[in-house]
């Protein structure tokens, strides 16, 4: 039976389920992240736009409405100075140009103007610089009627005075726009620390993840060698007892041909013989017990090939290299195959069941040498080294073919009988570069000798 | 390796690398403002080698051995970084173009060796041979004063253009008395009542009177007795920045048309007592026929007085896009030119400025506004080490497309000890290869002319009646140059010499259209431009190799309209108001 009684060679537990799991909870970790980032992001941008951008560009409506006033504050103490040729109505345009500007900058700074400012602030502003400009036109409309005097002085209690008092108020803005974009910097720094601690926590999380994985895949990995190689032993087990199997069912049919068909052959040849000498010399019955007994002759011969064949008896009784002294003829016979038998070494006795393996991969070879190579010649080199057998056969012909990984069962069994040898096999081509095959085999000498 | 160390002898290896990055320089301000105009760059810099023209400098050969004199003691006083201008006139009316060049004198107590010595006005008649003849003595013009700028206009219609020279304290006004002399006539114009440090200045006929009227630049509120000391490294006095004076409102002056002026700087809301003027130039920059101002101010915001028709004027510098830089900064205007450089009908126009702030050339929108394509085209960062000061559009190579020449020079002469910008700084000229990209060719036109100088003043003229148009440049405490303009490549040119009638005599603000194979250029008579200085008033059409146009139509300041069609290139025809046109010969 080829069902294994070890409860521990059972499937292990596939990994697929933790990966896939640990793959679920990295997915949802990134996307988690990913979405928390986004938000902050946003949050950042919109602190930004809203605040920060926003702020910025009122402050520079602020710097313009303050540089305004200040060309306005300038023009009026030119005004005062009263060094210039010209009447105070001079300088309407000037002012008429700062008005335009200014109203410009005001529009575009209510638009800008941050969220914190208050309606009092804004109506403040508004109102002054509306009676500035009341002012103003009121001290033109002096200076046109020719009261200078009255203008100036007009200037100088009243125009200056609202012209500073704006500023006093621009400049506050300004600062609120300073102190709101400390604040906006701080809450953006804190986003910025907040941001930085998640991604320390999400990258502790995700080396833990990968270490996790890491160290179950690892398990999972050994598992499944440890398995893997539970079934190479089992296959090759199951492989050498198929050999054995077969190497005693053939021995023991070869035995039994030998034993059992060639004794009544050899009895029933005998018996012919006996009962030919009875009959009448030159009589037709005598010609026919001899033609039968040649036929029990020939058959005991053929059962005799056979047993050989299929066992070659001759193995446990006068060894491998007389076997191979008689399987050598007997394959150029058969197949025509020339083969150049060496010998080297000191020869040592190899025990029946070795001997069997050891023949059976010269079989195999020179048999793959007959049907694959396309040549007719091949050599057998035995070299019985101190510690080792070494055997190799060879043939110059096609060779293996390129790119063919799979085994027949021919090559597979030369493998199997090698490990039963406790020593290797190898293939390979006679020198680099040239055609043909070797096949070594190397067998440790205490096995050859010490089996069963 | 300076610009200084070039010259004549550079080798042409290094002239077609330099023309290369020159060229790579325009190729990418072009490309950013049309990307299709690769192939047009390939051009600029196949032909750079050979401009088609080379400036040979005839200074001493024409006689010119004015020297300027700013009357440094070592009191590091203002005035004396700006001066002073020049001009290209016909003083005598014989139809070749005489210059007057404006000197300063020196400060009241530090009258320098020799003492004999008089540091007047130089005036140099044209002797139609190349050469000119001092003839300041004999014109009544060798009078010492602290000059600045000059203005040339005939304001009393009588046919010989008088002389504006502004000055530090009282301008001048001196009337040409059609006998190759001239007269003071300031206290008696009315002019007198008004002192101040005065710069460029120009005539023109801003409510379309036939009477030439008068704008004058002022700079800022100094006087010798008023100096602020200033410093650079805390102890030794050095040349203050505007910002340490008040400004000082420009004036206008209205033509009376009997000899006097009346000051309508306050009703025509010129006045500005925030300006720190020194350039002005003449335009009519929304097409009404109506002769507008733009004024540069140094630190201040330009202004841009738009005519209201009606003896006013409005400043719509912000909404036109022209008093500030892009960035929105207020920059250092200095000289400033109008030019139709893009022959697109709309004058666009050139502003210099101080080092680190780029020449802004803006090309005029439909709408009426400036676009300051001063990077894409090229301008902005060759000029952007250069303190720029005189400016002018002309066509120098006649190929049909207006040229623009600046010359630089710093206004503090330890300035290289402090940041290593120089104090004499090379002249530029930036030729037009179309679509907008311009490229500096000063180092190829030979004749020393891209050595560095302390330039101020800058003019053309065709004083070689050859043309085309050569320039006069000056520099501040050393020589004038005169470059005579050589073309090399054929091309051609028309010349017109308007006289008006019922206009102005010197026809000022008349403007010019000429068409030719679906083609047209554009000018304007005018006063004023580039910086102190005035060019020439005949005005100059390049036409390549074409010889001869298919109309011409004149807009004369009175509101008359003519057209002259067929003309030959190759000569000045002169235009008299409803009086047709007459041929001359040659130029």
């Amino acid at each position: 039976m080829l069902r294994s009684p070890d409860s521990k060679l059972r499937a292990p537990k596939t990994p697929s389920r933790g990966l896939f799991l640990g793959l679920i909870i990295t997915l949802a970790a990134v996307i988690s992240y990913s979405g928390y980032i986004t938000r902050q992001i946003s949050g950042l941008r919109e602190l930004q736009n809203n605040l920060v951008d926003r702020n910025r560009k009122d402050s520079l409506q602020l710097l313009r409405i303050q540089n305004d006033l200040n060309s306005l504050g300038l023009a009026m103490r030119d005004m005062l100075d009263n060094d210039e040729p010209y009447p105070l109505t001079a300088w309407s345009a000037q002012f008429e140009r700062v008005h335009t500007d200014l109203d410009d900058a005001l529009r575009r700074e209510q638009q800008l103007a941050p969220m914190n400012r208050t309606v009092a602030q804004e109506q403040y502003l508004e109102n002054s610089v509306s009676q500035f400009w009341d002012a103003a036109n009121r001290i033109f409309v002096l200076a046109g009627n020719s009261r200078q005097d009255e203008a100036r002085t007009q200037i100088r209690i009243s125009l200056r005075a609202r012209q500073e008092a704006m500023s006093t108020v621009v400049s506050r803005l300004l600062v609120q726009n300073n102190e709101g974009e400390e604040q906006a910097a701080d809450r953006i720094a804190q986003i910025y620390g907040r941001v930085q601690r998640q991604v320390y926590l999400f990258l502790t999380a995700t080396l833990l993840a990968i270490l996790f994985t890491s160290l179950y895949l690892i398990r999972s990995n050994r598992q499944l060698f440890a398995r893997l190689a539970t079934l190479s032993e089992q296959r090759s087990e199951l492989a050498q007892k198929l050999i054995s199997t077969q190497e005693s069912t053939l021995r023991h049919i070869s035995r039994e041909l030998h034993d059992e068909f060639g004794q009544i052959l050899t009895a029933v040849g005998a018996m012919l013989t006996r009962a030919g000498k009875h009959a009448p010399e030159g009589s037709a019955l005598r010609a026919e017990l001899r033609e039968v007994c040649e036929i029990a002759q020939d058959s005991l011969e053929k059962v005799r090939s056979l047993s050989q064949a299929l066992h070659p008896v001759m193995l446990e009784e006068t060894g491998l290299e007389s076997t191979l002294d008689w399987y050598l003829p007997v394959l150029e016979r058969q197949a025509g195959l020339h083969v150049f038998y060496e010998k080297s070494g000191i020869s040592f006795p190899i025990d029946g069941e070795s001997a069997i393996h050891v023949y059976r991969v010269v079989q195999e070879a020179l048999n793959n040498v007959t049907r694959h190579s396309g040549v007719t010649q091949a050599w057998l080199r035995l070299q019985f080294l101190e510690d080792a057998l070494v055997v190799e056969v060879e043939d110059h012909g096609k060779g293996f073919e390129s790119g063919v990984t799979k085994q027949g069962i021919g090559l597979v069994a030369m493998r199997e009988r090698a490990e039963l040898l406790g020593g290797d096999i190898e293939f390979a081509h006679p020198e680099k570069g040239s055609t043909g095959t070797t096949v070594r085999l190397r067998a440790q000498r205490e096995r050859l000798v010490s089996h069963g | 390796m300076s610009r200084s160390g070039r010259g004549k002898s550079v080798g042409s290896h290094e002239l077609s690398r330099r023309a290369f990055l020159n060229a790579g320089i325009a190729s990418l301000g072009s490309t950013l403002l049309l990307p299709h105009l690769f192939s047009n760059s390939l051009h600029a810099e196949s032909s750079a080698l050979n401009p088609g023209f080379r400036f040979a400098d005839v200074t001493a050969q024409a006689g010119i051995r004015f020297r300027h004199n700013n009357g440094a003691y070592g009191g590091k006083l203002l005035p004396e970084t700006l001066g002073a201008g020049c001009a290209f006139l016909d003083y005598d009316r014989d139809g070749w173009q005489d210059i007057l060049l404006v000197n300063s004198s020196d400060w009241p107590g530090h009258k320098r060796e020799p003492k004999s010595e008089t540091n007047s006005l130089a005036l140099y008649r044209n002797n139609r041979n190349g050469t000119f003849t001092d003839v300041t003595r004999s014109a009544g013009l060798d009078v010492e004063m602290y000059g600045m700028g000059v203005a040339v206009g005939d304001y009393d219609n009588d046919g010989f253009p008088d002389i504006l020279i502004t000055c530090v304290g009282q301008n001048r006004l001196f009337k040409n008395t059609g006998k190759g002399t001239f007269i003071d006539v300031t206290n008696a114009s009315g002019l007198a009542a008004r002192q101040a440090m005065s710069t460029s200045a120009l005539w023109f006929d801003f409510d379309r009177d036939g009477l030439l009227d008068l704008f004058v630049c002022n700079y800022v509120r100094w006087s010798p007795d008023h100096d602020v000391f200033c410093s650079l490294d805390g102890k030794r006095k050095s040349y203050c920045t505007p910002e340490a004076y008040r400004g000082e409102t420009c004036w206008l002056f209205h033509n009376r048309g009997n000899g006097t002026f009346e000051d309508i700087t306050a009703s025509s809301g010129i006045f500005d007592s925030s300006s720190k003027s020194l350039g002005v130039a003449m335009l009519d920059y929304d097409r009404d026929g109506w002769p507008d101002l733009l004024v540069t101010n140094d630190t201040q915001p330009n202004k841009l007085y738009k005519n209201q028709r009606n003896g006013t004027f409005k400043d719509a510098a912000v909404d036109a896009g022209i008093a500030f830089s892009t960035e929105g900064r207020a920059r250092a205007g200095m000289g400033v030119d109008v030019g139709d450089f893009d022959n697109s009908g709309k004058m666009g126009v050139a502003i210099t400025n101080f080092h680190n702030e780029m020449t802004g050339l803006y090309r005029a929108s439909d709408g009426g506004g400036f676009a300051d394509v001063a990077l894409q085209s090229g301008v902005g960062l060759a000029s952007k080490d250069k303190l720029g000061f005189g400016c002018v559009f002309f066509d120098a190579d006649l190929d049909g497309l207006l040229d623009l020449a600046v010359v630089n020079g710093h206004i503090d002469d330890t300035v290289r000890n402090v940041n290593g910008a120089g104090y004499a700084q090379p002249p530029q000229l930036f030729l037009n290869r179309r679509r907008g990209a311009f490229l500096d060719v000063a180092a190829e036109l030979a004749g020393g002319f891209n050595q560095p100088k302390v330039g101020r003043g800058l003019a053309y003229g065709d004083f070689d009646r050859d043309g085309d148009q050569d320039l006069l440049i000056t520099t501040n405490n050393g020589p004038a140059y005169l470059y005579r303009n050589d073309q090399s490549s054929g091309n051609r040119s028309i010349r017109f010499r308007l006289v008006g009638t019922k206009s102005n005599r010197d026809a000022i603000g008349a403007s010019l259209k000429i068409f030719y194979g679906g083609s047209n250029q554009s000018r304007m008579v005018k006063g004023g431009s580039s910086y102190l200085s005035q060019s020439e008033l005949p005005v100059t059409f390049g036409l390549g190799k074409l010889d001869r146009i298919d109309r011409l139509v004149i807009s004369w300041p009175s509101g008359v309209t003519e057209e002259f069609k067929n003309l030959a290139a190759g000569r000045t025809y002169e235009c008299v108001e409803t009086k047709g046109i007459s041929p001359e010969q040659g130029f």
